[in-house]
């Protein structure tokens, strides 16, 4: 357990220990391993992920919009029964009242006898009625019957009584009066033989009216209440009960039918409106049937469930991340590490290349320095020679010229032990100005007499405007040497190797390497800077030299390609820059 | 003893004749094998013939084997600035009498004295 623990931070943030070997820098597959491993990681979470939350996301907004229109549908179903129901009220009451005066004259209504049979009589078939009374055109009530006593009040100024004149029926709204008890006034207006009119009043009980309104109720989230046309309550309300006695909404625009539609009330909170203006056949009413249910509440178990899924939604996410934040970082490591490998193995190879290089050179300066040593042998020989058989030194000429000879077979030594300390100065691995033209005389000369030998053509042509160039003098030396060496071993006896520079821009010089050997087969070709690569037989070749040439001249900034045709020869082309930048050298 | 030199090192070829000359052996010296393969060609005949095994065009090896069809009695001795082991890959049959450069006189001498006597 303290393990993982221990290594749990190297998998949050690991460390890529790259810039601590700098020299392996130039054989890593990618330049930035943190952030190869943040890519991996942030493609593989938005691929994961994105889909998800997407998907989620979708899925709420479909069960929103199927939440809503359902929710309309049923409030609008909701105010619809209630409108025919309270419609339904006021209108029997009405019908009543005009069945009354159409079935019974002036004289007869107000009798006060006669009315109370009539109260009795309504109450008894459509209940609701409180009293009745018959109000002459002056507005004076003439005559009454129920349980208060009203004889005699005048109602010319009562807003219901004008609007009665005017329509010949009318609903008041909910109101006091003189009784002081609220109350809803029917009344309807008839005529009599003599031309006046007369208004026979019902005065209802708004229980009855509240009653049938809350039997449509449903539920904690949900009210339905009158207003009047200024938003005053009329009948109790769940939501809006309080000193103001109005709703908390705005009034709906008039409609003549049922609607429902999405708002907020005055606090902001969102809610759901159905809402019907209440006329009825014999008279219009100032009522409006109002629905309202708060859209929070009615949301509750979905908005339960969603947070269910976010919760769910959350953990997933974090256990994915978890998931792929590891794997990235093994794989990323992983490929690191053999990355890693890969490149020590190369720097290991390119040294084991440039000891086995340093003894082939070793070998071709014995070779080299065997003549002249040779011939020191000889003509010191033969000045011990002078001494001991012929007996004549002192006077002989001829001394000083053998002594010379020796000095001079000296020297031939010295410039050849001078080359190879020149040689030897390629593990340096500052930059320094150097002539190309020097430098390829000075490999061609390692190779001069196994040419002469082998009859091989040796050909060079660098033309004297290419500047000196601003390198690594140690790593350009083993790149010309390994490219010569390798055509030496690719031609037959008697071909002909060609060496030419040019100047690509004033920026870059192209070296040329031109054999006509056996040449590279197609097949072959894109393969011969692969480490391990090689035609030859086992044991005779390591196929890392054309890989670490390659290496090389990628760490001068330059590059290496190759053309070949199978029995026609092969050329590599090297271009290297005049100058390494400073800040890019590695 | 007449004794044919073939050698391109000409200093060298040079002094190593006057040694044996002083020596008293009778040397004719040659630069490249075909002047030599001429002036055998031309009639004039040698004990031995002292040849370098690497030379510009004709090598010592193809050299001996010219001489041979020319002079069936000729005996030879080679030159070479390898190493004994690299000089069995140039060709040279271990049965030869092959001395290494620098060499030492009396070993010369003494392997000269020896193929002139027929042993």
């Amino acid at each position: 357990m303290m393990k993982i623990l221990n290594r749990l931070p190297a998998a949050i943030w690991p460390r890529f220990h790259r810039n601590h070997d700098e020299h392996l820098n130039p054989y890593y597959t990618f330049q930035d391993y943190r952030q190869t491993w943040g890519m991996t990681i942030f493609i593989l979470m938005m691929t994961a992920l994105v889909p998800l939350v997407v998907m989620t996301l979708i899925y709420y907004q479909l069960i929103e919009t199927s939440i809503n229109t359902e929710s309309l549908l049923r409030t609008e179903r909701l105010a619809s029964n209630a409108r025919r129901a309270v419609t339904f009220f006021l209108e029997e009451r009405l019908a009543a009242l005009t069945f009354t005066v159409n079935e019974m004259d002036y004289d007869q209504l107000t009798d006060p006898g006669h009315l109370s049979e009539v109260l009795r009589n309504l109450k008894l078939g459509f209940g609701g009625l409180t009293d009745l009374s018959v109000i002459a055109d002056t507005g004076t009530q003439v005559t009454y019957a129920g349980p208060f006593n009203l004889e005699g009040k005048d109602y010319s100024n009562q807003p219901w009584f004008m609007e009665c004149q005017q329509h010949n029926a009318c609903v008041s709204e909910i109101f006091s009066g003189y009784r002081d008890v609220p109350h809803i006034v029917v009344a309807v207006k008839s005529m009599r033989p003599d031309g006046r009119f007369f208004v026979l009043r019902a005065t209802l009980e708004t229980e009855r009216l509240i009653q049938t309104l809350s039997s449509y109720n449903t539920g904690e989230h949900a009210d339905i209440f009158l207003v009047n046309r200024n938003g005053l309550l009329q009948t109790p309300s769940q939501f809006y009960e309080g000193e103001s006695h109005h709703m908390n909404i705005a009034l709906p625009a008039y409609s003549d039918r049922t609607r429902a539609m999405m708002s907020v009330d005055r606090n902001g909170q969102p809610i759901l409106i159905g809402y019907a203006f209440i006329d009825t056949a014999i008279a219009p009413t100032s009522f409006i049937l109002m629905v309202v249910k708060q859209k929070a509440g009615m949301m509750k178990v979905w908005l339960d469930l969603r947070s269910n899924i976010n919760w769910f939604l959350g953990v997933s996410a974090v256990i994915i991340a978890i998931v792929i934040t590891l794997t990235s970082t093994v794989m990323v490591n992983q490929i690191f590490q053999a990355d890693r490998q890969k490149a020590e193995t190369m720097v290991a190879a390119e040294r084991n290349c440039q000891l086995a290089s340093i003894g082939q050179l070793a070998a071709g300066v014995a070779h080299e320095i065997n003549n002249p040593l040779a011939l020191i042998n000889e003509t010191a020989g033969y000045v011990k020679d002078l001494f001991t058989i012929k007996q004549q030194y002192k006077e002989d000429p001829d001394l000083i010229e053998h002594v010379d000879s020796i000095i001079d077979a000296v020297e031939r030594c010295g410039t050849i032990t001078r080359q190879l300390l020149g040689f030897a100065r390629r593990f340096d691995v500052q930059t320094q100005p150097i002539d190309l033209r020097d430098m390829v005389a000075d490999v061609i000369n390692f190779h001069k007499k196994e040419a002469e030998y082998r009859n091989i053509a040796i050909h060079v042509d660098i033309p004297e405007t290419i500047p000196l160039i601003e390198t690594d003098r140690g790593k350009l030396q083993q790149i010309i040497l390994n490219l010569v060496n390798n055509a030496f071993q690719a031609i037959d006896d008697g071909c002909f190797l060609d060496v030419r520079a040019e100047m690509v821009g004033p920026e870059q010089v192209r070296l040329s390497i031109r054999d006509n050997g056996c040449g590279i087969s197609e097949d072959h070709l894109n393969k011969v800077f692969e480490p391990f690569f090689t035609t030859k037989k086992e044991g005779q070749g390591t196929g890392l030299g054309l890989s670490i040439t390659y290496g090389l001249v990628q760490k001068l900034h330059g590059n290496i390609t190759v053309q070949s045709k199978r029995g026609q020869g092969t050329t590599f082309v090297v271009t290297l820059p005049v100058q390494i930048k400073k800040e890019n050298q590695s | 003893m007449k004794v044919l030199l073939v050698d391109d090192e000409q200093k060298f070829a040079l002094m190593l004749a006057k040694r044996l000359e002083l020596r008293g052996i009778q040397v004719e010296v040659f630069f490249s094998g075909e002047k030599a393969l001429d002036t055998v060609e031309q009639g004039s005949r040698f004990d031995v013939a002292i040849l370098d095994v690497k030379m510009p065009g004709i090598g010592g090896i193809e050299l001996k084997r010219r001489l041979r069809l020319l002079d069936e009695r000729m005996k030879f001795v080679f030159l070479t600035g390898h190493g004994s082991k690299i000089d069995s890959t140039t060709g040279a049959l271990e049965t030869e009498n092959y001395l290494p450069k620098p060499l030492q006189i009396d070993v010369l001498i003494e392997t000269l004295n020896r193929l002139a006597k027929g042993v």
